[in-house]
């Protein structure tokens, strides 16, 4: 606070000239008509200077800055507006292939699976022909060995029938009759 | 000497001559008055040499700074007058820029405020007052009168519409003036006064100190404030200057 109050004294003289001068120090210095023309004067000087300085110097300046800028940044809008659309076309076109691509390969996919299958089948036909073509061979064959075991089996009887007939009586019967008792 | 003058709060608005100069009679000596209005002169150039030294698409701070008051009064005008209002742009930009610059420098302690002195408000609020009377007739011509009648008013309210109209108008520069002075000068005062409490009350000086310091953080406000509504007013007035109908 002493500092202050020093600082405030060394200043303070410079403040009483004037006041001392004029010897009107009483009521407010605002109303010191003395001092008007010299205010006046120098408002005139130091505003005027500031209008030449802020007309000739600041406000072109700014005001290109600014334009500048603002040209810089719709410029780059539009860029990035084209850029934007350009990316959505490429897109676009990418999802299109892709559908194609995925309904080719389903295609591909169908008629592969398609062709399998009837190859598949085919072959089971075939087979299934081949097979049955076999048992009913085998069938035949088998019927044709049975009727001739029949037969052999008949005559057998037959001849041991006979043989076993005469052995006991003389009159060696027929084939008819023995195929008549038989029966 | 050191009894008084601590606490005299009208001390800081006396003027004192540095270099004594006289043209035909007339004193018009460099005073501390004329050497702030040189220092409000060198913040602004100051401020702009700087912020446009080295002027990029991306601004540093100073250039921010610039442009931002460039941009504050320029969408200002815009908004109170319009396209016709680019004309006047330097001369509304340095008047912000001038009273803002006088109302700050003058916060700080020792320094003084040349914006609390009547003569130099009043010479700008006379300028504007002259200057728009001047636009208005220019524009307009003898229908800038339509001022003092505004339209929709019955005829027979005119003889006390247009005399109050009159005087409104005539008062403009007088209240534009007293707004600034009044508020400078209060503020000061006040802040001098409560600055002489905290020296006066030794120990319990610190009560007065808080209240200095929110009061200054208000009277920095004020600062900005009256340059703000020194410069809307100017705007508002050249609008009816150019417009006289609305």
């Amino acid at each position: 606070m002493k500092i202050l109050l020093k600082a405030f004294l060394l200043t303070a003289p410079i403040n009483f000239v004037y006041a001392a001068e004029g010897q009107k120090s009483a009521g407010l210095p605002q109303m010191d008509i003395a001092t008007f023309p010299s205010q006046l004067f120098w408002l005139v000087i130091t505003f005027s200077l500031l209008y030449l300085f802020m007309w000739k110097f600041v406000i072109p300046r700014l005001g290109a800055t600014i334009e500048e800028r603002r040209d810089k940044i719709s410029n780059d809008i539009n860029d990035a507006d084209n850029l934007n659309t350009e990316a959505t076309d490429i897109l676009k076109k990418y999802d299109e292939q892709m559908a194609s691509a995925s309904q080719e390969s389903n295609e591909i996919i169908t008629n592969s699976k398609k062709a399998m299958l009837d190859h598949l089948e085919t072959l089971k036909k075939e087979n299934e022909e081949k097979v049955y073509s076999l048992i009913s061979e085998s069938q035949a064959k088998i019927k044709a060995q049975e009727e001739k075991s029949k037969i052999e089996i008949r005559n057998a009887t037959l001849d041991t029938v006979k043989a076993i007939v005469s052995r006991y009586i003389e009159n060696i019967p027929s084939d008819e009759e023995i195929n008549k008792k038989l029966n | 000497m050191a009894a008084d003058n601590p606490i005299d709060p009208i001390h800081q608005f006396e003027i004192s001559k540095i270099a004594d100069i006289q043209l035909g009679g007339i004193d018009i000596s460099f005073t501390n008055s004329s050497l702030f209005m040189v220092f409000a002169l060198a913040a602004t150039m100051a401020l702009f040499v700087i912020g446009l030294s080295k002027k990029s698409i991306i601004p540093n701070r100073m250039q921010m700074l610039s442009e931002l008051s460039y941009n504050f009064i320029a969408n200002m005008l815009r908004d109170q007058v319009g396209d016709q209002g680019r004309a006047y742009f330097p001369f509304i930009f340095s008047l912000f820029m001038f009273i803002f610059f006088c109302n700050f420098i003058g916060l700080i302690p020792y320094t003084f405020t040349v914006t609390s002195h009547l003569i130099v408000t009043f010479a700008f609020a006379g300028l504007i007052f002259i200057a728009v009377t001047i636009i208005g007739f220019v524009k307009n011509g003898l229908g800038y009168l339509r001022i003092f009648y505004p339209s929709g008013i019955p005829i027979f309210l005119a003889p006390l519409i247009v005399p109050i109209e009159i005087i409104s108008y005539l008062s403009k520069p007088i209240s534009l003036s007293v707004r600034l002075c009044a508020n400078m000068l209060a503020g000061h005062s006040i802040l001098k006064i409560f600055a002489g409490f905290i020296v006066m009350l030794g120990f319990l000086g610190f009560a007065p100190l808080v209240f200095l310091v929110v009061l200054y953080a208000l009277e920095t406000l004020i600062a900005a404030l009256q340059a703000y509504i020194f410069t809307i007013l100017t705007c508002i007035y050249l609008n009816d200057a150019l417009h006289p109908d609305h």
